[in-house]
């Protein structure tokens, strides 16, 4: 394959841009990327990457500290707002948020710019109409301009999406023949898996007449769809592929993006064997149409089981399942002997013993208490005064705290201490410890360590570790391998929404490693 | 040099405390230098009455705020309360206080059905059930005005003990165990969470649905509470009763501050928004100040006290 004119000057041009926010975090440090005519650019890289500060600063959202701008060879100034971006041809698709769903297509495909159909004071409808209708069938998307938004499939209202940032680039350009530069914001996320091949076509086909910046951290779409693709992590950028000419694996870009060679991590395996025969949670053939199939497996006393696999995959669907945030369609649910309802209500999971832990800021924290009140909200049973009244003793509940606190090296003034004025690893600490505290049979494993530094990580583990030897069984479902060469027994493959293999630590290890 | 009393960032950060008491002691003394009966014995007596029943209702809504929704049916049920006792106190003597009571905590259990089964966004739920409930009044008192003339009945009010009306203890012991159940016992505890984190509360393992329910209720029973000892301080009453509380009663929680976007605040705070709500509202009447300038005024305390006590950092998107 081959670009259009690659001796050409670049369509677009940032060179060395840096970023530093409240003037200590650095969120973008001298980043440099092209972008051609006609093609597709991938950046990739994982939360907190910067992967969008550099899209917020290209339709200019925010300002760099540094960095130059250049258009077909040309330097311009920085886009100040969204509307100059669109001025200088880049617009944005975001990952969610972007749909209006009570507006008719065409209301939405012209939202903002009405003011540019106004004819005595009155609306052209027809004229919108015409506008609208053209722009779709040139894009060849294929819906009712009259349809309400939220009557269309979500690829659907994906690319009226892309189509809006595209006449939004025209109407206030002015002409129809530049090439828009589009920036999809993760555009698969809300997608279920079936609709992600019909987007990514669909897009594909648009490659004619437009470029796209294709933000993303699920890494086979990007090894797939993109020509070149940018990989940050840490506000850097650290590797680069031209996939028109190099084989790149999957497991290059994994490793590019998490960056952490394996000797960092501390494997221990003396703690490997502490799983029991005793079955705590089975799942069998369940199913949620749409997100995952037929997933099947036996979770014992004091294992952990890793759900591992592209972001997309079903893997979070799976574990969001299991801790009662989301339904199933079909299969069964056991946990300890009893079956599951499929559409219970969350409270009664940690009645059954399943506690849930997410590394997502302020999930299941409350952000707004103190760490105290933090911990002791899952063990309140533990704090009361005496057995048969109901009321709370603040020493009790102070000192469990400040064991907590201590135990897991909390850096915090007090137990206190709100919880939000705390950095991401300690509040992530101030959720593990109240699960520690409480010990739950089963616990649940969300990207527990992300965003965190490796001190805090490596804490989190000890704990996650500790409770697994005294018996506690684990699902896990990270972004991060090692992780799961860490702290796992038995590792499932996940992909399409379906178990591809089962793998020992061993095993994962040597697939990884590759 | 002189250095201030506080330090500026221990006023920003404690302005919720500071704000309510300052403002406590400027009415006090406001209304004090333009009237001085406002803090003799007579006026006194006044002010208790006018914010003891008050304090009780606003109790039982400090909850619902706290939990972050709201309870418009306040007022119609104590409302509907008061005139139960009125109407059937000859046909069915004291048992039409239990009566009261359960017709009014039946009432906060559909509010809670319709808000945490049903979804309906809380203001909508208790609208409508306070319209319903404002009908059936109308019903049964025809818009008269009825009288009571059980002196036993109107003693639970009007007794005067060390030189205040039995009203005032009542007012004081409910806002005490209010004060105890939301900070001492889980109850409490598992209210503030649903209103800080809805999500996180039933990942925590509270059952929210039922604890919704069960936090309505206590407010349709503190409501009902309410009406029935208004009744027996007033000694009769029409449609009429309570028509000037809602916006008051809202200023009051607020004015505290308990914020509207919930999981913040409490009783204990409450008390000192009813006294500067009511208070103004006694030392305007005092002053005879019209009503028409007194709804002027409560409106504007209304959304003034609701822009300074809103959580922005937490809630981006209010609708």
């Amino acid at each position: 394959m081959s670009m259009a004119t690659p001796a050409e000057a670049p369509l677009l041009e940032v060179r060395g841009v840096s970023k530093t926010f409240d003037g200590v975090v650095r969120a973008l440090d001298e980043v440099t990327i092209t972008v051609h005519q006609n093609e597709i650019v991938g950046v990739v890289g994982e939360n907190g990457a910067g992967k969008s500060t550099l899209m917020k600063i290209l339709v200019g959202v925010y300002a760099p500290d540094k960095g130059e701008l250049y258009y077909r060879g040309r330097r311009v100034p920085f886009p100040r707002d969204p509307k100059e971006a669109a001025g200088r041809g880049i617009s944005i698709v975001y990952q969610e948020k972007g749909v209006i769903p009570h507006l008719q297509v065409y209301q939405f495909l012209l939202l903002g710019h009405e003011d540019k159909y106004v004819k005595f004071s009155s609306l052209q409808i027809d004229t919108m109409k015409r506008v609208a209708g053209e722009i779709l069938e040139e894009l060849r998307v294929d819906c009712d301009i009259e349809s309400f938004m939220y009557e269309l499939p979500l690829s659907t209202q994906k690319m009226v999406e892309i189509a809006k940032a595209i006449l939004s680039i025209r109407l206030e350009r002015e002409d129809t023949d530049t090439t828009p530069i589009i920036i999809l914001d993760e555009p698969t996320a809300p997608l279920a898996i079936e609709e992600r091949q019909g987007l990514f076509n669909d897009i594909l086909a648009m490659k004619r007449n437009s470029s796209f910046i294709f933000v993303s951290h699920i890494i086979p779409e990007v090894r797939e769809f993109a020509d070149r693709v940018y990989v940050l992590r840490d506000g850097k950028q650290v590797a680069y592929h031209d996939l028109t000419r190099e084989k790149v694996t999957e497991e290059d870009l994994f490793r590019a993006i998490v960056g952490r060679g394996s000797s960092e991590y501390l494997y221990k395996p003396g703690l490997e064997k502490a799983v029991g025969e005793e079955i705590a949670l089975t799942a069998s053939n369940l199913t949620k149409n749409s997100y995952y199939y037929d997933i099947s497996f036996h979770l014992h006393r004091g294992e952990c089981i890793g759900l591992f696999g592209p972001a997309g995959s079903g893997k979070s669907e799976i574990i969001r399942t299991i801790a009662g945030l989301v339904g199933f369609d079909k299969g069964s649910l056991t946990v300890k002997g009893q079956t599951v309802k499929a559409d219970e209500l969350p409270h009664l999971r940690l009645e059954r013993g399943i506690g849930y832990f997410s590394g997502e800021t302020g999930k299941e924290l409350f952000l707004n208490w103190p760490i105290a009140k933090n911990i002791s909200i899952v063990n309140i049973g533990r704090i009361l005064l005496t057995g048969r009244v109901p009321v709370i003793s603040f020493s009790a509940e102070r000192k469990m705290a400040e064991r907590i606190v201590k135990k897991l090296r909390i850096a915090a003034p007090s137990v206190n201490t709100d919880c939000t004025s705390l950095s991401g690893g300690s509040k992530q600490k101030v959720s593990v410890g109240k699960w520690l505290e409480r010990s739950p049979d089963i616990l649940l494993l969300e990207d527990p360590t992300i965003g965190i530094d490796v001190g805090a990580r490596e804490d989190i583990y000890e704990v996650l570790l500790e409770m697994k030897k005294s018996g506690a069984s684990m699902i896990l479902v990270s972004d991060d391998p090692k992780e799961y060469s860490i702290l796992c027994d038995t590792i499932i493959f996940i992909k399409g929404g379906r178990m591809q293999r089962v793998l020992s630590p061993a095993e994962f290890r040597e697939v990884t490693a590759a | 040099m002189a250095r201030p009393l506080f330090s500026q960032g221990w006023l920003r950060r404690n302005m919720t405390t500071v704000g309510p008491i300052v403002a406590a002691i400027a009415i006090i003394v406001g209304f004090q230098a333009v009237n001085p009966f406002f803090l003799s014995h007579d006026g006194m007596i006044t002010l208790v009455y006018a914010m003891s029943y008050f304090l009780i209702a606003a109790c039982g809504l400090t909850f619902v705020v706290m939990m972050g929704s709201f309870d418009f049916s306040v007022v119609s049920l104590l409302k509907l309360a008061a005139l139960l006792c009125v109407l059937y106190m000859d046909k069915l003597g004291f048992l039409v206080i239990p009566l009261a009571l359960i017709i009014s905590t039946g009432l906060g259990f559909i509010n809670g059905l319709f808000v945490a089964r049903f979804n309906v966004p809380s203001f909508m739920a208790t609208l409508g059930v306070s319209v319903v409930v404002e009908g059936a009044a109308l019903y049964l008192s025809k818009g008269f005005l009825h009288i009571i003339y059980n002196e036993t009945f109107r003693s639970l009010a009007t007794t005067f003990i060390a030189g205040l009306p039995s009203i005032f203890y009542w007012a004081i012991g409910i806002w005490l165990i209010s004060t105890f159940i939301a900070i001492y016992t889980p109850f409490g505890r598992r209210t503030y969470a649903v209103g800080g984190n809805l999500i996180g509360a039933g990942l925590s393992g509270i059952n929210v649905e039922r604890h919704r329910i069960y936090v309505f209720m206590l407010s349709g029973f503190l409501a009902g509470l309410a009406g029935v000892l208004y009744m027996a301080q007033l000694g009769g009453g029409s449609m009429l009763i309570g028509a000037d509380m809602p916006i008051p009663l809202f200023a009051s929680v607020v004015a505290g501050g308990t914020a509207l976007t919930g999981g913040v605040g409490g009783p204990h705070r409450t008390l000192l928004g009813v006294i500067i709500i009511t208070w103004i509202q006694a030392g305007m009447l005092m002053l005879a100040i019209g009503r028409d300038t007194q709804m002027i005024v409560f409106g504007l305390i209304a959304l003034g006290m609701s822009v300074a006590t809103i959580d922005r950092k937490r809630i981006k998107i209010i609708k």
